[in-house]
């Protein structure tokens, strides 16, 4: 019993590192911009999909997954500049540019699909070899990646927003955004950047967890409505938080999973969602929100 | 019909900061209460707290002997007390004769709008020309309204079109529109021009003649004191002097707390 | 005022009119998409209520209206229920689910609603797929069609009904929108502490609203469920709830006859996309089509004038 609920929390760290990526990639662009990116998600599917097929066609595994990366970077920048930019030019706000992310994460998904079909396509993992046991758990050698890739993205940024003059401008920027653009600090270029990032940051989650996952053509709303629901989790103001609620996420699903059932795996996400809105909008890690 | 609105021991503590503290009065209806103090002194927050926007931290609100504390905004509206803004909050989308409207049908409910489901799911007017007329009827009194105040020409207007002095008729017309017992205007004179401040003014007097209690916060303390029977002051969420206008204009007390900022 | 309650229900009837005559001389695979069109027209309605004049949002009507079509399929399949009552039953069904989800998801505005509506919706989604006694994921078949007499409902007489409910519901909430009601929605989606202030409750109001719209997604989708006479959970997902709010979008938020319009945008646009695109993409697979729909959609919020955006907060100088 104990050895299986072990593995299940293995699964879920796995999977919820994956989570927490795309979360942070949430977070990163809603502190930037107070923006939800409803297509945050398809980033993850954009470079998933491009390394897979890249490295079909022969291409190195790690080359093609740099390459997606990049591919997902762009991808982000021409939602911010082909969405998000002209329609704030106009005055659009709240309800209106969640219509707008949520069109952008359609029309991404129906570019995948048109690119792609509807075919799984799977990607080797960058270390083969046999499965790591952990305290009488199993991993397998990706999981290493997996995770390996969330320490990386974290420390960058915290080193990033912590230690770095620009860091420091942009958490100026986005806790006084119009004293800031009195001081000439270019808000408008921020934002195109975390767009930029989150997209590298969920494109990155897409490449290291194809090889565990395959790279489907539906795994953007999967990974996107769960990344989603890790970042409120852990505060849609927090990246610490994104990391947190990433983990929790993964872990719930998969220990309700496999000691319930499939059912649940699939909508304790979704309770927990409607929990934390109900009880603690905030989040985990976030600070009280002010009335409306 | 008089009431009055009884204020006991309102204090408003959020976090570390004390925004109120044992803030008591009463105003009548037929008269104009002026609160008055410098920056930060609790005015707006007094409104909101008598209004129903933010629950004290202690202390009640009573209109007669009805409790207002801890209803809703609606509610509190609904039994007689509504207030206007700092900003003016208004309907955008509907027009000037509209958003008249639209408050004297929410009055004509006997308050809260919408009643219950049943009643209010049964769509009212389904071109029925009994219920055309009722709701022509109810343009009128719209019209009517606005003519009382002198701004009958702006009925047909947008909401988005107005100025901003315009925008502070409606929202005291619309105010109106609910007979209210008690009627609170948060800084009504303030971005307005003279002749502006003058139709205010006037519709606060007809206000109070036609029996409704006025609060009036406003920082022109010239203009609140020609128009208040009497007048509170605040000064950092405490009151500090209470009386008539000229009373409180001579009250050393008061222009001591207003060392910094003008008095009238 | 621009146009009186009145016109909406004799607009919809003439609608309604059209469509009767229409689909005797049309073929009979666009009598089926003309169904189709009917059924989505009747959920965007009561979307335009929620959305575009009480200002709010929903990301998951799609699930309302397997509520529907999941009520109407049990009560005519298991319980042999005629499908006139199972219709009905289906509107009651979403509604009282719609009255439960208000509680949870009213409180909050903008962003938090969205998720909460989203969220609810995929829950929704799930329950359906595990659900053994609704199926689970196989869903249900054989539900029965409407029927009249000995008449079973062939194609066009489901064609005819889906655009009588239309009309119905173009009557119901035209004459909802122009009266006082109508007025208060607005107040409320301006602001609700303006529209509290003259007595008007935000709360209870964006409750009746929701619920009615659950009703007009639960008829749909009892409609539907006779209609296509098998049901499974993947029909009532989110991309359903997307395309919903393209509908809204498209043909307009704060109008009714913008329903009916979307609608029939989105599913001709769908149908001329499928068959177009493969031939010049042969790898495009899948509902491909979201690409343009999506893109539109963008479009649609960018270059609106006013409209849209003036009604969604738009910065005050």
């Amino acid at each position: 019993m104990i050895a299986a609920l072990w593995q299940y929390v293995l699964a879920g760290l796995v999977s919820g590192a994956i989570y927490a990526l795309v979360a942070a990639g949430f977070v990163l662009i809603y502190q930037v911009t107070g923006i939800i990116n409803f297509a945050q998600g398809e980033y993850v599917m954009i470079g998933a999909m491009t390394a897979a097929s890249l490295a079909s066609a022969g291409m190195p595994p790690l080359e093609a997954g740099a390459i997606a990366i990049v591919v997902a970077a762009v991808a982000g920048a021409l939602s911010y500049v082909l969405a998000i930019r002209p329609a704030r030019a106009r005055g659009a706000a709240g309800v209106a540019l969640i219509f707008i992310t949520l069109g952008l994460d359609v029309a991404l998904r129906g570019l995948g699909l048109i690119v792609w079909g509807t075919n799984p396509l799977s990607l080797n993992a960058f270390w083969t070899g046999s499965s790591i046991a952990i305290f009488g758990g199993v991993i397998q050698p990706q999981a290493l990646w997996v995770l390996g890739a969330d320490v990386l993205v974290f420390a960058l940024l915290y080193v990033f927003f912590q230690r770095t003059y620009a860091g420091t401008a942009v958490r100026a920027a986005v806790a006084s955004p119009a004293i800031a653009s009195t001081f000439g600090i270019p808000l408008r270029t921020f934002a195109f950047w975390s767009f930029v990032a989150a997209a590298a940051i969920g494109g990155l989650g897409g490449v290291v967890i194809a090889p565990i996952t395959s790279a489907t053509y539906d795994m953007g709303l999967t990974f996107g409505l769960a990344g989603f629901v890790a970042a409120v989790l852990g505060g849609l103001e927090s990246l610490p938080g994104a990391l947190v609620g990433g983990f929790v996420l993964g872990i719930a699903e998969k220990v309700s999973g496999g000691l319930i059932s499939t059912g649940w795996e699939q909508g304790i996400g979704f309770l927990i969602l409607v929990l934390v809105l109900l009880l603690r909008p905030q989040g985990l890690l976030g600070r009280a929100v002010r009335q409306a | 019909m008089s009431a009055t609105l009884a204020v006991r021991d309102i204090t408003m503590r959020f976090g570390g900061v004390v925004a109120l503290e044992d803030v008591s009065f009463q105003a009548e209806s037929g008269r104009v209460l002026g609160i008055m103090g410098p920056n930060g002194a609790g005015k707006t927050t007094l409104f909101n707290v008598i209004s129903g926007v933010q629950k004290p931290t202690r202390g009640t609100v009573a209109l007669g002997d009805r409790v207002l504390t801890g209803r809703s905004v609606a509610a509190i509206a609904g039994s007689g007390v509504t207030r206007t803004f700092q900003t003016p909050m208004m309907f955008w989308g509907l027009d000037v004769r509209e958003s008249i409207a639209c408050a004297l049908a929410a009055h004509e409910f006997g308050g809260i709008f919408p009643p219950n489901p049943l009643r209010s799911l049964v769509p009212s007017g389904f071109g029925w020309p009994a219920r055309r007329a009722a709701d022509a009827a109810l343009r009128e009194r719209a019209d009517a309204l606005l003519a009382t105040m002198g701004i009958a020409e702006l009925a047909a207007r947008p909401t988005e079109s107005l100025s901003f002095g315009e925008e502070r008729f409606l929202e005291l017309a619309r105010a109106l529109a609910i007979e209210p017992m008690m009627l609170l205007l948060d800084e009504p004179l303030s971005g307005l021009n003279p002749d502006e401040v003058e139709i205010v003014l006037q519709t606060i007097v007809r206000a109070r003649d036609a029996g409704i209690g006025v609060l009036l916060v406003e920082h022109a303390v010239g203009e609140l004191l020609s128009v208040a029977d009497r007048v509170v002051v605040l000064d950092h969420g405490r009151k500090i002097a209470e009386g008539t206008a000229r009373e409180v204009a001579a009250d050393p007390v008061v222009i001591d707390a207003y060392i910094g900022d003008e008095l009238g | 005022m621009p146009r009186s309650a009145a016109s909406y229900a004799i607009g919809g009837f003439v609608l309604f009119a059209v469509v009767a005559i229409a689909v005797w001389f049309i073929p009979p695979y666009y009598t089926g998409l003309i169904t189709l069109v009917g059924i989505y027209a009747l959920v965007t309605i009561g979307l335009n209520l929620f959305m575009g004049y009480a200002g709010q949002v929903s990301l998951g009507q799609a699930a309302f209206v397997g509520v529907g079509a999941y009520t109407s399929a049990v009560l005519t399949v298991k319980l042999q229920w005629s499908p006139w009552l199972g219709l009905v039953a289906g509107g009651i069904g979403a509604a009282i689910v719609a009255y439960v989800l208000s509680f949870v998801a009213l409180r909050l505005r903008e962003n938090l609603l969205a998720l909460a509506t989203l969220a609810l919706g995929i829950v929704i989604n799930v329950v359906f797929n595990q659900w053994d006694f609704v199926g689970g994921s196989s869903g249900f078949s054989s539900i029965p069609s409407f029927a009249i007499g000995r008449f079973t409902f062939d194609l066009r007489a489901h064609a005819i009904l889906s655009w009588l409910l239309v009309a119905l519901g173009l009557a119901f909430a035209g004459a909802l929108v122009r009266s006082n009601y109508g007025r208060s929605m607005i107040a409320i989606s301006a602001g609700e502490l303006g529209a509290a202030s003259v007595g008007i409750d935000a709360l209870r109001l964006k409750r009746q609203t929701f619920v009615l719209s659950a009703i007009y997604a639960g008829l749909a989708g009892g409609v539907y469920a006779s209609y296509q006479t098998y049901i499974d959970p993947t029909s009532f997902g989110f991309l359903l709830s997307v395309n919903f709010v393209l509908m809204s979008v498209i043909g307009g938020l704060r109008s009714l006859w913008g329903a009916p319009l979307g609608a029939a945008i989105v599913v001709a646009l769908t149908q001329v996309l499928q068959s177009v695109v493969p031939i010049v993409i042969p790898s495009a697979r899948g509902d491909f089509q979201s690409f343009f729909l999506g893109a539109i959609l963008i479009a649609m919020l960018v270059f609106l004038p006013k409209g849209l955006v003036s009604r969604f907060g738009e910065a005050r100088a």
